[in-house]
């Protein structure tokens, strides 16, 4: 093939030497180029390159722009979810912060309306603790005034029992009617 | 058997008949039952025990139980009744009745009135 390389370019040599279109035209008949055939094809081409991009790539492009419009409004649905999700994430995160708020006041109110409580109940209970210690004492008290009553009318009882009974046996009649004189003075007397 | 309203009723003016200047006359209690021994009134049983019941009260008025524990002399006894006859300005006749129960000391009933002065009673006083 070397040779018949350097053949052409030894001819397309010598056609430069003669003139620019007599050489190109040499060159074209070397090579059996027929300027018809050319024109022929240039025209199957364009009719061949008109109905593929009819049927073919026009379609094709169609296609992958309307791909491309889809892709592009997910990726701007996806971006405008995202902002979204982001200012949803900022007011859910807004609103758990104003419940924690909400949750801490609502739980120092809490507290304080127990310790309150607490402390209210605390004094009533105090209170009754007081009335019924002083109820108990007061009761053992009177228990006692009444125990050292009882004792003292029993003791009495006995007292005089035993006084009557020595009375009884030591009382002389001299004693008795002495008694007696004052006694009628005294009912006399009346 | 319990007397009803018109034999009280009747015990009543029986009773008053009985009295003479306020005191029970013998005489007239012995009228009172001859009349009804002879009348036979309606419930004479239930009458004379309403009857009884009034006389009897009358002369526990006019009489002075003195009781007394050792010996009491007739001049205390006068004494007493002539307190009592002073002090309820009608007759009243003093008598004597021991009780031992009262250790020294006198207890006079007159009625329904008792007066005691006794060693019982201030003992008794004590022991209250």
């Amino acid at each position: 093939m070397l040779p018949l390389l350097l053949a052409t370019v030894e001819e397309a040599n010598h056609a430069a030497a003669s003139g620019p279109l007599a050489g190109l035209q040499q060159t074209f008949e070397h090579f059996g180029v027929e300027p018809k055939l050319i024109l022929f094809q240039l025209i199957s081409f364009l009719i061949l390159f008109g109905v593929l991009y009819k049927f073919a790539i026009k379609p094709t492009v169609a296609t992958m722009e309307e791909r491309n419009a889809k892709i592009a409004a997910g990726l701007k649905h996806a971006e405008e979810t995202q902002a979204r999700l982001a200012a949803a994430q900022t007011e859910s995160a807004a609103i758990i912060k104003a419940a924690q708020v909400d949750a801490q006041k609502a739980l120092d109110e809490a507290r304080k309306v127990a310790k309150e409580f607490g402390d209210k109940q605390q004094a009533e209970a105090i209170t009754r603790a007081a009335d019924l210690l002083a109820k108990a004492q007061q009761s053992i008290e009177l228990e006692h005034q009444k125990m050292l009553n009882e004792a003292r009318s029993e003791i009495a009882r006995l007292v005089v029992k035993t006084t009557e009974q020595v009375l009884a046996k030591k009382l002389s009649d001299a004693d008795r009617a002495a008694y007696n004189d004052a006694a009628t003075k005294e009912l006399a007397s009346l | 058997m319990a007397a009803d309203k018109q034999t009280n009723l009747l015990a009543k003016q029986l009773f008053k008949l009985s009295l003479v200047n306020g005191v029970v006359s013998p005489e007239q209690v012995a009228g009172v039952l001859g009349w009804v021994e002879q009348y036979a009134p309606h419930r004479p049983v239930a009458l004379l025990k309403a009857y009884q019941h009034r006389i009897a009260i009358e002369l526990a008025k006019s009489r002075a139980v003195v009781e007394h524990a050792g010996p009491v002399s007739d001049a205390a006894l006068q004494q007493i009744a002539a307190a009592m006859t002073k002090r309820y300005s009608r007759a009243i006749t003093a008598s004597a009745k021991p009780n031992a129960k009262l250790l020294a000391g006198l207890r006079v009933r007159v009625g329904s009135d008792v007066y005691e002065s006794s060693v019982a009673s201030q003992l008794a006083t004590l022991s209250v």
